[in-house]
């Protein structure tokens, strides 16, 4: 890694910005890379400052943006154009669902357990990695093999005559008065014997 | 992880149309004759005994609808004595008319065969899922065949957390028993139709690749060699669409989990060889640990919704025991393969949990009296649904017959009329009125006990079951509290099914939400809630009881006992550490607990290890949401699935009808990210997890944008992901 031309910089700041926003910087980027399983410490340093590097080149361009903008800004630069290297994926503009793809790539290859030392790192990378990121689908089914269930007429008999019946207008309210009558029967029956 | 080409979409072709010979009904149908007729005719005998004990004290209206119950109810009784009676005597002297027996399956050969292990899951413990998914896997493996199958987990999950908990950790899983393209994992965009309509989904796209399926429930676990041995059965006999296995409760941890596991584990054997004695080929379904002919199951098994309103008309919530009535109408055979070991399940593990089960169980069994009638089903068919409606009709069956006999005996009292009673209308009966009365209650108790007694005597026959149960004075002692417990427990589900048969009525349906199985314990409160009636009603009837004569108070005392004191009742039976007293004492002991199987072993292990492991604790809401949105693996598996699923053209449909991929859907991220996931009800959040360019896009924005434009609920979420 060469030395940084932004350090050279005014007491207190970097890139023209305050020490305390590429501290905020640092953490953002270093939680990202930490998100992605990235537990060397000494290589996680050196990516989190490899992104910072290149946001702090771009920093004295743009006066108005907060460096922790510019930092992640650039970490999603960098991790697009290498994906789009490792997958031999021409980057189009707009590359979140290619960000999506390499990631996927990262975990089924197993870069945080086998690769972390090629994470980021320009090529050429080992045969294998490269096989592992290109070649890796998450296979979520087998292929489909469509068709179509269709339920077949099933004549209810008799229940279809009476479901009908119970959608006829007063239906329960002569129900109801049934009840009632077969209860004024059995009162009766109970009371004068 | 092995290379693959991404699925591919098919065009429907009609599937051929299968024809099987329709097999000679003699046999069979004599058997349902015979077992039926006993039951009928020990019927007709002791209802004339209770008619002449009626008569003795003078006939009356109410005495003729008393009758009627005690027929209907008795029946109800004698047909379970006869499945205990008929199973006992073939399990002793040999049952040869068995699915198992039918041919040498053993050395049929499963090559060429391909069956899909399907675990439709909705809102389920995805540890416990996937871990009994992986015993089952494991056992599988060891059997040397598992490349004829294939594991589909089946998500209708409507809750975000737990559908993101349950696409990482099925890639944890995959990655573990390295089994990608071997496990896969599918949710429904919409979980409409329930269960059934989760499972027909799954035949649409993959059906036709497999020749047969076997439907799992969220805690099934089954034994590898079980599962190749159905397979050979069915390769075996080409005329058989369905077998049932009959699963062993198991790893019940409370009280009255451990009492149902008992009494499943004792009793079933002996019931299901009756079971099986009368419906043969005609057997039945019971929704899950049952493997199916993938072919007429989808010719003929599609489900018609039914006419009317809710909750008996429209879809078929207990499809089990239709699709069963749909095969056998098409001359498929059904059987219970009840002699195969090594396939499992839970159950619930408290008494309210239960009987919210048994709620869901109930709407879906008195919708089957409309299918009932149907034309072309089955003679035994219309027996099975007959007697699953039955089977919740008996509570307030019941329930009517204590409250006329109650109402006579109170009218009796009121009216001041003597007791003197009259000879009975026979000449051989010569037993005084108290003796006759006596007599009939202990038929009565002699019919409703009788298969318990024989199970135990099955147990006697057997040395080594008989040791899996902690020896025959454990089992028999296990069986007697048992019974005591089942005496308590039988006011409060005849107090329950009545409720449950009457709000169905009036038309209440029933929420089918998840089912929970751990035994976590019933709160104080909770059991006040649920049973306040309960005991309300065992006091002032029991009172009222009480007051009125005092013999008939102490004769249905385990009546009343069992209302009043459900609130202890419940609250007791559902701790785990009344479960493990009585265990240590060597009560309810099963074969799975002396001796567990390996894969049973195998889970209890894992799950104990996830428990340590923190795995199992309650995580808060909207983890998995947070997840999706931040972790970048579990986005990118996310958004892989997502992507994956449009390629089946009915899944592509049914996300453009949600809205996906519309700035509505790139509305609420915003939304989300400025205000943080309570911005969002429920439906909005599952509208944007199932777009798949929105969670790649939202995941960006979350890291990208600066914190002053971010909710701090996910400054927080995003400092949890740093070192």
């Amino acid at each position: 890694m060469s030395a940084p031309a932004v350090l050279a910089d005014a007491p207190g700041q970097l890139g023209g910005r305050p020490m305390e926003e590429w501290n905020a910087a640092y953490v953002q980027v270093e939680s990202y890379i930490h998100a992605l399983r990235i537990r060397n410490r000494v290589l996680l340093g050196q990516l989190v400052m490899q992104v910072l590097e290149r946001a702090m080149k771009r920093a004295p361009n743009e006066p108005d943006r907060p460096a922790i903008e510019l930092a992640e800004e650039e970490l999603d630069l960098l991790l697009t154009e290498w994906f789009a290297t490792v997958l031999e994926r021409i980057p189009t503009g707009v590359e979140q669902m290619l960000s999506a793809r390499g990631r996927l790539a990262l975990l089924l290859s197993d870069m945080p357990g086998k690769w972390q030392d090629q994470f980021l790192r320009p090529g050429p990378w080992p045969e294998e990695f490269v096989t592992a990121m290109q070649e890796s689908y998450l296979r979520a089914g087998p292929d489909f093999q469509l068709s179509k269930m269709a339920p077949r007429p099933l004549d209810l008999g008799p229940i279809t005559t009476l479901t009908r019946f119970g959608r006829l207008p007063y239906t329960k309210m002569v129900f109801i008065w049934l009840v009632f009558a077969l209860l004024l029967i059995k009162i009766f029956l109970f009371t004068h014997r | 992880m092995p290379a693959a080409a991404p699925p591919t979409a098919s065009s429907p072709e009609p599937p051929p149309r299968l024809v099987v010979r329709p097999m000679s009904g003699m046999f069979r149908a004599l058997r349902v004759f015979i077992f039926y007729s006993s039951a009928v005719l020990l019927t007709g005998l002791v209802s004339m005994l209770f008619a002449d004990l009626l008569w003795r004290t003078g006939w009356s209206a109410s005495r003729t609808f008393l009758l009627v119950l005690f027929i209907i109810l008795f029946f109800l009784a004698a047909i379970g004595c006869m499945h205990g009676v008929y199973g006992l005597v073939l399990r002793i002297f040999g049952d040869r008319r068995r699915i198992t027996r039918l041919a040498d399956y053993r050395g049929q050969s499963i090559a060429g065969t391909s069956t899909a292990l399907v675990f439709p899951i909705y809102n389920e413990d995805v540890v416990r899922v996937y871990e009994g998914l992986r015993a089952t896997y494991e056992s599988l493996e060891k059997t040397g065949q598992l490349e004829r199958f294939d594991f589909f987990i089946l998500s209708d999950s409507t809750n975000p957390d737990k559908w993101i908990e349950e696409e990482r950790r099925w890639f944890d899983l995959i990655r573990e028993l390295d089994a990608l393209g071997r496990i896969y994992y599918r949710r429904r965009v919409s979980n409409e139709g329930k269960k059934s309509a989760n499972i027909r989904d799954f035949l649409n796209a993959w059906g036709r690749r497999y020749r047969y399926f076997i439907v799992f429930d969220a805690d099934s676990v089954m034994r590898g060699g079980t599962i190749v041995d159905l397979v050979k059965l069915m390769e075996a006999q080409p005329g058989v669409g369905l077998i049932q296995t009959v699963p062993a409760l198991v790893n019940a941890e409370s009280l009255f989990g451990r009492i149902q596991q008992f009494a499943n584990r004792l009793y079933a054997p002996v019931f299901i060889a009756g079971l099986n004695f009368w419906s043969q080929s005609f057997g039945n379904y019971w929704g899950h640990n049952a493997i199916i002919r993938t072919e007429p199951f989808m010719q003929y098994c599609d489900l018609p919704q039914l006419p009317g309103r809710k909750p008996f008309g429209g879809q078929i919530l207990s499809h089990d025991f239709v699709e069963a009535a749909l095969m056998l109408r098409e001359h498929w055979e059904v059987w219970f393969a009840y002699d195969l070991e090594g396939s499992y399940e839970e159950a619930p593990q408290e008494l309210i949990e239960s009987a919210q089960r048994d709620h869901r169980w109930c709407q879906g069994n008195l919708q089957h009296s409309l299918v009932l009638f149907a034309k072309g089903l089955r003679g035994v068919s219309r027996i099975h649904l007959l007697l699953g409606i039955f089977g919740y009709l008996a509570g307030p069956l019941w329930l009517l017959f204590l409250i006329t006999f109650h109402w006579m005996r109170w009218f009796h009292k009121s009216t001041g009329l003597s007791d003197i009673t009259v000879p009975g209308f026979t000449p051989f009966n010569t037993l005084n009125g108290t003796q006759h009365a006596f007599l009939v209650f202990v038929i009565c108790m002699a019919v409703l006990l009788l298969p318990k007694v024989l199970s135990l005597v099955d147990l006697a026959f057997d040395p080594a079951r008989r040791r899996a149960f902690g020896g025959l004075a454990n089992a028999a002692a296990s069986t007697l509290a048992e019974t005591v417990f089942s005496t308590l427990h039988a006011p409060l589900l005849m107090l329950w099914h009545t409720r449950f048969v009457i709000t169905l009525l009036l038309g209440k349906g029933v929420n089918w939400g998840t089912q929970k199985r751990t035994a976590g314990g019933t709160a104080w409160f909770l059991a006040v809630r649920r049973h306040w009636g309960h005991t309300a009603i065992g006091i002032v009837w029991g009172a009222l009881v009480w007051r009125m004569d005092r013999t008939t108070f102490w004769w249905f005392l385990p009546v009343f006992s069992g209302m009043v004191l459900s609130i202890p009742f419940s609250v007791f039976t559902s701790r785990a550490a009344w479960g493990r007293r009585v265990r240590q004492s060597g009560l309810f002991l099963t074969p799975e607990e002396t001796a567990p199987p390996a894969e049973l072993a195998s889970l209890r292990t894992r799950m104990a290890a996830q428990e340590t492991a923190g795995e199992t604790t309650l995580r808060p809401p909207d983890s998995g949401l947070a997840e999706a949105v931040l972790d970048p693996y579990v986005n990118a598996i996310h958004v892989s699935l997502l992507r994956e699923l449009r390629l089946n053209p009915i899944f592509a449909e049914a996300l453009a009808r949600m809205g996906v991929r519309s700035e509505k859907v790139r509305g609420l991220g915003e939304k989300l990210l400025a205000a943080g996931p309570d911005s969002l009800n429920q439906q909005e959040k599952l509208l944007l997890l199932n777009d798949a360019e929105a969670m790649s896009w939202i995941h960006r924005r979350a890291w990208l944008q600066p914190s002053t434009k971010i909710a701090p609920w996910w400054l927080e979420a995003i400092r949890r992901y740093g070192r």
